[in-house]
């Protein structure tokens, strides 16, 4: 057993685990932040995505002691009680989610993407979600809910593109 | 003059009290009214105040929070992880399992072989499907024995050391070969086919005289899995009163307590399932898969046990569309009108029935297309094969018949020069047009749907 | 997982150690994109792993004497956004794009990409296009040899149990070559490569100078298509040229049948796949 310390959503945390734990299985069974999902486990389905020092990563793919020091966000740190965060108010509004299950990953990437500051077209958010599956919608919602957040937190709007081009 | 009034107090009641008692003699039930009566129906595509209203979710808000506990989120004191071993073979009689090696294995506190099952059997229109395979093994997803341990990896350790012996028996994979008689038969049966449904409408032979041209064409469909994000996953715990409790990501309760009481041998009220909030189901989710072993194991135990899906199990042991192969034979005039349709299709059903059967049915149905075809022959044939189970899926046998007739429909406006939206507006069901069963159709607007549909898309411009 | 000890050296003399101490049962971990997926499934514990990912001697981009030097640890990500290889090997980036999606790019790196060593690798065939190097670091010191050379089998590279990769240089003569690569998948995103190719050449005095063709996915490891080569190497420039170098492409290439494509679909792509990217260097080529 090793004992890795990680700062997750802001606080110090610390968990004796097994070398072979992945990120994922430490913040859900030994931390308690069930947000981050197993859906698959190999990286594919981005159920699992976290911030590691502001970069969206799969969890499942990273090995706890990797994390070592590292500044970790999930989903559970978003919003505080006092403020809803935009990107999960936008979600909600739009009724981006179904079941539910690919939300943390999908907003944890939405808000790596919102925070690089760049100028995005609708491909390019597109593009950026493309490691995060989604059964039930469709990711016709989840796009409007993205551009929605996007707009409320940068201010800029997302150039209208053709429905049938993209 | 107090005595009168108390008198005709007391008879005023005496008489209340002896209506009362009359009353109580009274049928129970009301009078019956006789049909037919009036009901009151809602006028077609009448408009309720709800359309067009933005609703929000009421679960979105915790979805989005992360807040929602789905299976694998739930954690209970002293609870253990199991694991189902796979048989990794297609057909095989089991000579033997030895569970012994494993039962030693660090962290591992129970086992459970088929055999232990008091009714090891199945399945919501058959009951063919064995909870954990005893005797043979009838695809590579098949589970033949189950361990609950402190943690996954020590299960999955213990797995590794279950001693399986098979003699191999020869798979069969295509659902067309496996329809032979001289096929290996793969439930012990008469016959591979174990399902099959006919409709006869008027008189095809006649009709195909009477077409200006016959279409000839197969259709073939591939397994689909549904991939819900959420694999399934339960976990069964038991009371001091003797009462099993499955939190679960199966979507149909009382199918599922009817089902574990069955194998179990249990009342079914002994059985509660809490149903929780599930990461996509789209038909999957439908019947159980490991709940009463799971419940097996914790009585063994005395502990909570939990078991998840790896997404590998989700490919090989959940259920799958169907796969579908379709003959389609179409008479048609030179106008574009069809005069008769012959369709045989054959199911590919996998190792057990599961679902097999409803979606038959509605492939069945709804093969010939929304056309108003008066001479239909249908055949249809669900075949055992040695692959993963085929069950429910969104659409049910629909999205596979109307690959079939819709493809079918474009080749056969191609041969005729006919413009294909045209082609198909001379066929559609209109108002009181007879299904293929004989259903009279209200309230139909397939030639609506299909003008409004061609002009918001765009199609004649998409032509040029 | 099954069990194993987790080292995380700081330098790259520890690493050696830590490689040497524990061998044969040590192994690298860097991104972990596809190494922590294989011990997922692994029946035996690997004993010892050995986290590279932060060693500084493995990051960094910088241009030296010797060209553009990539360390082994940088990931996908990295390689999009450095303004460097934007300048001076842009092919690079967009084969960094397609691997993958955002998450995996970030963790995978370069070097993780090259030692894994499977056929479809994406960063491979530019590379070998660009005619790029590869600096080994051991214990008795660096080598380097040529990518071609360290591309030995299917998972199965020139390294040595005690080595490790360090960088990947592109020499500073093929800086600002023209070049193309593209990637046929069954998707957008998150797909292997049914066929990838890239292609560099300069024009010279109106002819095809120092052509290269590397296919992959195509053979048990990315390839030159030498036949294709020869085509055009010092012969005048013209259209019917690419095509015909294009054609005879596909006959250098072997690719196999299986359920993602059949052997003629990967023909068919090996054939268009090699006539863009050459098309793609032509237009860079012609300013």
């Amino acid at each position: 057993m090793t004992d890795v310390t990680i700062t997750v959503n802001g606080e110090e945390r610390t968990a004796s685990v097994p070398p072979e734990t992945t990120l994922l299985k430490m913040l859900r069974e030994d931390l308690n932040l069930t947000g981050a999902k197993v859906g698959c486990d190999v990286g594919d389905c981005g159920a699992c995505t976290v911030l590691v020092d502001g970069i969206a990563v799969n969890a499942c793919l990273m090995l706890a002691g990797q994390a070592e020091g590292k500044k970790i966000e999930t989903i559970e740190g978003l919003s505080t009680l006092e403020e809803y965060h935009p990107i999960q108010k936008a979600f909600e509004e739009v009724a981006a989610l179904q079941c539910g299950f690919c939300g943390p990953g999908m907003i944890m990437s939405t808000k790596a993407l919102i925070d690089q500051g760049e100028e995005l077209t609708k491909q390019e958010i597109k593009d950026a979600l493309s490691g995060n599956l989604c059964r039930c919608t469709g990711y016709t919602k989840i796009i409007e809910g993205v551009i929605d957040a996007y707009e409320e937190i940068t201010g800029k709007k997302v150039p209208e593109v053709n429905p049938r081009a993209a | 003059m107090a005595d009168d009034v108390k008198v005709k107090e007391k008879e005023v009641t005496l008489e209340s009290l002896r209506k009362a008692d009359d009353d109580l003699r009274l049928p129970a039930v009301p009078e019956r009214t006789l049909f037919p009566k009036e009901i009151g129906v809602a006028a077609a595509r009448e408009q309720t105040p709800a359309v067009g209203q933005r609703a929000t979710r009421p679960d979105g808000r915790l979805h989005g929070l992360g807040q929602t506990k789905y299976i694998d989120d739930m954690f209970f004191p002293g609870m253990l992880h199991a694991k189902i071993k796979r048989a990794g073979i297609s057909h095989a009689r089991i000579k033997s399992i030895d569970v012994s090696e494993a039962e030693k294995m660090p962290g591992v506190m129970a086992t459970v072989i088929g055999k232990e099952i008091p009714v090891n059997s199945f399945g919501p229109s058959y009951q063919d499907q064995p909870l954990l395979a005893d005797d043979i093994v009838r695809h590579a997803g098949d589970g033949v024995a189950a361990v609950a341990a402190v943690t996954e990896q020590q299960a999955l350790d213990a797995l590794e050391k279950i001693k399986v012996e098979y003699e191999e028996l020869t798979p069969v994979y295509d659902p067309l070969e496996a329809m032979k008689d001289d096929a290996v038969k793969i439930h012990n049966n008469e016959s591979n086919v174990y399902s099959s449904k006919t409709i006869k409408k008027g008189d095809v032979e006649k009709g195909f005289e009477d077409s200006d041209h016959i279409f000839e064409a197969t259709f073939t469909t591939q397994m689909v899995e549904h991939v819900p994000m959420e694999p399934h996953a339960s976990i069964a715990e038991w009371d001091a009163n003797g009462r099993v409790t499955i939190h679960t990501s199966l979507g149909r309760i009382t199918l599922g307590r009817a089902d574990i009481s069955r194998t179990l041998e249990l009342p079914i009220n002994r059985i509660r399932i809490i149903a929780t909030v599930v990461g996509g189901n789209f038909g999957g989710k439908n019947e159980i898969t490991t709940e009463p072993i799971l419940a097996l194991l914790s009585k063994k135990t005395g502990r909570p046990v939990k078991s998840v899906y790896t997404r590998e199990d989700e490919f090989i042991s959940s259920t799958t569309r169907h796969p579908f192969v379709m003959e389609y034979k179409t008479g048609m005039s030179k106008e574009g009108k069809i005069m008769a349709r012959k369709v045989r299709l054959v199911c590919d059903g996998g190792a057990y029935c599961s679902w097999s059967e409803t979606t038959l049915g509605k492939a069945c149905i709804l093969s010939a297309g929304p056309y108003n075809i008066d001479n239909l022959h249908v055949d249809a044939y669900a075949v055992y094969t040695n692959k993963t189970m085929t069950g429910a899926m969104r659409g049910f046998g629909a999205p596979q018949v109307c690959f079939a007739y819709e493809s079918h429909m474009d080749d056969m406006a191609k041969a005729l020069g006919i413009e294909p939206v045209e082609l198909r507006l001379r066929n559609t069901f209109h108002e009181g047009s007879a299904s293929p069963t004989g259903q009279v159709l209200e309230a139909v607007v397939v030639r609506d749907s299909l003008e409004m549909a061609t002009e918001r898309f765009g199609w004649q411009e998409w032509q040029k | 997982m099954k069990p194993f000890d987790f080292v995380q050296p700081t330098t790259t003399d520890a690493a050696l150690a830590a490689l040497a101490e524990h061998s044969p049962n040590v192994r690298i971990l860097c991104g972990g994109t596809d190494y922590v997926v294989e011990l997922k499934h692994v029946a035996q514990s690997p004993g010892v792993v050995v986290d590279v990912s932060r060693l500084e001697d493995l990051k960094g981009i910088e241009l030296t004497d010797a060209g553009l030097r990539i360390g082994a640890g940088v990931t996908h990500s990295q390689i999009m956004a450095d303004k460097m290889i934007a300048e001076h090997a842009p092919a690079m980036i967009d084969a960094a794009h397609t691997v993958g999606a955002v998450q995996t790019r970030n963790l995978g790196t370069l070097g993780g990409n090259l030692v894994t060593c499977v056929p479809s690798m994406d960063s491979g065939p530019t590379l070998l296009a660009l005619d790029a190097q590869v600096t080994i670091l051991g214990p008795k010191g660096t080598r380097q040899i040529d990518l071609a050379e360290f591309f030995v089998g299917v998972r199965k590279t020139a390294l040595e149990p005690d080595e490790l990769l360090l960088e990947v240089i592109i020499p500073s003569e093929n800086l600002g070559k023209p070049a193309g690569f593209i990637k046929f998948g069954l998707r957008k995103g998150q797909a292997l490569a049914l066929v990838n190719a890239a292609s560099a050449f300069r024009i010279e005095d109106g002819t095809f100078k120092d052509v290269r063709i590397a296919l992959g996915a195509v053979a048990p490891v990315v390839m030159r298509a030498v036949k294709a080569e020869a085509v055009l190497e010092g012969q005048a420039f013209s259209q019917e040229l690419i095509s015909e170098a294009a054609t005879v492409a596909v006959s250098e290439a072997k690719p196999i049948d299986d359920f993602r494509a059949s052997k003629e679909y990967r023909n068919s792509l090996i054939e268009v796949g090699t006539r863009r990217t050459l098309e793609a260097a032509l237009q860079l080529a012609n300013g």
